[in-house]
């Protein structure tokens, strides 16, 4: 049982979503502490890739602005261990599964067990694929976040039931980004999943606005935003800090109710 | 991968055998049986056996202080347990060694429910009908997924395997009497069935997989449904078969280069002149077949990613022809160096997308198509271009290119009455290679070779070569080989055939690279704009520049071969899309 849990102990969470290394490293500590000030109760942090495939142009962006700065899978676990030295907030890493296979599945779910990494999402990695790093994963004691999507139908029974940590639920077809409206039918989608397990649900994919954070936080166990605090840091810069901790403090308030 | 376990070893010949093909376990039989050993001969087989195999062996109400010892002394690396043992024996077993891996049988009779063992303290299940009956047992009996790894055994051979692992999606499947003949293990079915399984779910060998998405993975699956119930549907075959004659010009010949062979002064060279068919390229037999198919599956919108543009035409050509919405996405450097090409495809009706995201060349076209893809799953079907992505799409491309090779050994054998020396095809993704080899594989004399994009050499970082240069790794679906930089981040590549600028390649070559079966050579691009210009001179043919890598290995190996060598080289496409490229490449000013 990881830290995950703590996450969702005290209402709705809030989930942030950040690139490592983009505008550089040092920046990806203070604004995760940033974050995590500001109420954030459990950081997602993307480890850049040249091809992230299920992102929309924002993310995109963010990985190629970070690539750009020769950010390195390991400078990603520094960060890591910087930001352990000041909080314990439950950390998962979001990354594609290639970096991790280069890195050797052992080595690296061995670092995140030391450096303090409770989680880990892939999101090219289905179900069919999960044992892939399955064994890795739990020897070294990281959960491995599965998703749901509105396509998942049927197969919520089988990924649900081998879920652990939380369940990331998709919103909405398509990749990552900022949308206006979210159009599927989360109420129904989250049943399905209640049916099978007890993990808390969070959704993701389109969220950026208080009104969302809210409406969902009615029928979610948490909230993940990333594309609208990436946004925030492609205007700002090295001179995101506040910027941050004011869209994280109105977004984490709106999840509060 | 399934994994796969060879049971009933009793000979120093079977070692030997299994040593050959690696299975992942082999099973030692202690009980009674009529393949029982005893623990002396098993500790001499044990002691030949190849380190990577696991060791199983098989006991009934055996003792267990006995199993411990033979755990102890390194004769068995894992137990499988037929006898009435139960939860406390399985406690007592993993105490008294250090937690040996333990496999519980469960006879499947007339109930077939799992649930009971679901919090067994056994590593896995193993489903069979008996004990070791060598029967199939009901497959409708097994109520439900279980949460334990499971061995299915019980009369599995190459013909039901691959039945089986789609039911059950089992952890390894345990073989015994389908293997032998005559009572003893038969080295021929051993190696088919290593085959078989290797091959099976999307697998080729360790390569393939479907890693992607999961909004994907359900229309992934429908996919494949729908294309198993096609192929074997008399209407749309008949219907694929007559566009493939009367609209694309099927089949195309398989031409004999008379000059160019007795230039070169050695083997027999043919051209299989893909270059003929319409749109200029191989590439219609593939999107014809997908088009066809995402029409008959009710979607009304295709799109595709697109290098050198000949797939974004060929399938903005079957949308045209069969009324389907046709977007394309193509690499912004690409739409410049193929601006007539990007033209074409909107004369045909498709909308084109030029794509600026990393290294605006193919892969970001595919990455770009993917993410179409997931945004609009209900209406629209990926038509990929080559043999690679996740399962289903690297089988049905180089089903639907296998025609090439179909055709080429048939008229090989008109023509000469034998078959050919070797097969030539360039290799980018590797769908006309696939194509071209596909009917050639069981015939282990046919040498078959691939053509990488070698660019400005491999020991430069210009150059496409993924399987001369690259690692394995996992991207755009599937596991495979690709140009990676440190930390796996998928490596720019460059060659002077779009078409072949890709990072990767298709899991089936990097499989049959790996089991030797095909070899992969660079060609870098002076030698092929060589053979660009040889071959036009020569015989009267533009060739692509893709497939003039190809043509530049003929030129190579055909001088050393004898005169009654046959090479086939498989012209994927003809080149008018190239002239420009190739005058600026010697330096030539078109617009003087």
């Amino acid at each position: 049982m990881t830290k995950i849990k703590n996450a969702f102990s005290d209402g709705c969470a809030f989930i942030g979503f950040l690139t490592a290394g983009d505008p550089n490293i040092e920046k990806t500590v203070e604004y995760i502490l940033a974050m995590v000030d500001a109420g954030c109760d459990l950081v997602e942090i993307g480890i850049p890739f040249s091809d992230p495939m299920a992102e929309g142009v924002v993310i995109q962006d963010a990985n190629v602005r970070a690539l750009k700065n020769s950010t390195t899978t390991d400078d990603v676990f520094e960060a890591v261990k910087a930001v352990r030295q000041k909080t314990d907030v439950p950390i998962v890493f979001l990354t594609y599964i290639n970096p991790v296979f280069f890195y050797g599945y052992d080595e690296f779910f061995k670092k995140c067990q030391d450096y303090g990494v409770d989680g880990i999402i892939a999101p090219d990695v289905p179900y069919e694929e999960k044992g892939e790093i399955a064994d890795y994963a739990d020897k070294y004691d990281v959960d491995v976040i599965s998703l749901i999507a509105p396509t998942s139908k049927k197969r919520i029974q089988k990924i649900a039931g081998e879920a652990e940590g939380f369940i990331y639920v998709v919103s909405s077809l398509g990749v990552t980004g900022m949308r206006s409206e979210i159009k599927t039918d989360l109420g129904e989608i989250l049943g399905d999943i209640r049916e099978v397990t007890d993990l808390p649900l969070a959704v993701g994919f389109g969220i950026n606005t208080p009104q969302q954070a809210e409406d969902i936080s009615k029928i979610a166990d948490g909230v993940i935003v990333g594309s609208a605090i990436v946004k925030i840091i492609e205007e700002h810069g090295e001179n995101a800090a506040d910027e941050i901790k004011n869209y994280v403090s109105a977004m984490k308030k709106a999840c509060s109710g | 991968m399934v994994k796969i376990k060879i049971c009933g070893l009793r000979r120093f010949e079977d070692i030997e055998i299994v040593n050959k093909y690696k299975p992942d376990y082999i099973g030692f039989v202690f009980a009674d049986s009529p393949r029982k050993i005893t623990y002396d001969l098993a500790c001499q087989l044990k002691a030949n056996l190849d380190s990577k195999i696991k060791s199983v062996g098989v006991f009934v109400n055996e003792d267990v202080d006995t199993i411990a010892e033979l755990c102890r002394n390194g004769i068995i690396d894992a137990v499988q347990l037929h006898g009435e043992e139960d939860e406390s024996y399985i406690c007592e077993l993993k105490e008294k060694t250090d937690n040996v891996e333990v496999i519980r049988a469960v006879v499947i009779s007339d109930d077939g429910n799992l649930e009971e063992y679901e919090n067994s303290n056994a590593d896995y299940l193993l489903l069979d009908s008996g004990k070791g009956s060598g029967k199939t047992f009901n497959w409708n009996l097994v109520n439900g997924d279980s949460n334990k790894k499971l061995f299915i055994a019980g009369g599995l051979n190459s013909d039901n395997i691959s039945q089986a692992i789609n039911e059950f999606n089992p952890y390894a499947v345990d073989l015994s009497s389908s293997l032998e003949s005559n009572g003893f293990k038969d080295e021929l079915k051993i190696k088919k069935i290593m085959e078989v399984v290797k091959l099976s779910k999307g697998r080729y060998g360790e390569y393939g997989g479907q890693y992607t998405s999961e909004t994907l993975m359900n229309e992934l699956f429908y996919l494949e449904e729908q294309y198993n119930h096609y192929m074997h549907d008399e209407e749309f075959v008949s219907q694929l078969n007559f566009l493939l004659k009367e609209y694309a010009g099927r089949p195309s010949l398989l031409y004999y280069a008379e000059r160019m062979t007795k230039d070169l002064g050695g083997a027999k060279i043919y051209l299989k002149r893909e270059d003929l068919n319409h749109t200029g390229a191989h590439k219609i037999n593939n999107v014809l077949g997908q088009v066809l198919l995402a029409k008959k599956m009710g979607k009304t919108r295709v799109i595709a990613e697109t290098g050198a543009g000949q797939h974004g035409v060929a399938t903005a050509t079957a949308a045209a022809l069969l009324d389907m919405e046709c977007e394309i996405f193509m690499g912004e450097t690409d739409t410049k160096r193929q601006a007539l090409n990007v033209y074409r495809m909107e004369l045909l009706g498709a909308k084109v997308h030029s794509v600026k995201s990393g290294t605006k060349t193919l892969k970001d076209a595919v990455n770009d198509t993917f993410r179409d893809w997931i945004g609009r799953v209900h209406d629209t079907n990926y038509v990929i271009g080559s043999t690679m992505g996740p399962h289903p799409f690297p089988m049905i491309v180089r089903d639907f290119q296998s025609v090439i090779s179909a055709e080429a050994r048939q008229q090989i054998l008109e023509k000469e009455g034998k078959l050919p020396t070797a097969v030539i095809a360039c290799v980018g993704g590797g769908s006309n290679a696939m194509g071209a080899f596909y009917n050639f594989i069981e015939d282990e004399d046919v040498i078959l070779i691939g053509c990488e994009a070698g660019g400005k050499g491999l020991d430069t970082s210009y150059n496409a070569a993924a399987l001369n240069k690259g690692k394995i790794g996992i991207f755009h679906g599937m596991k495979s080989i690709f140009n990676q930089g440190e930390y796996g981040q998928i490596a720019p590549v460059y060659s002077i055939s779009a078409g072949l600028d890709y990072p990767g390649v298709g899991p089936e070559h990097a499989y049959l690279r790996d089991s030797k079966r095909a070899e992969y050579v660079a060609i870098t691009d002076d030698e092929a704009v060589n053979a660009f210009e040889y071959l036009s001179r020569m015989e009267g043919i533009i060739p692509a520049i893709e497939s003039s890598h190809a043509v530049a290995h003929a030129m190579k190996i055909a001088p050393q071969m004898n005169e009654d060598d046959i090479i086939i080289v498989c012209l994927s496409g003809r080149g008018d899309k190239d002239v420009k490229s190739i005058a600026e490449y010697r330096g030539v000013d078109l617009n003087d």
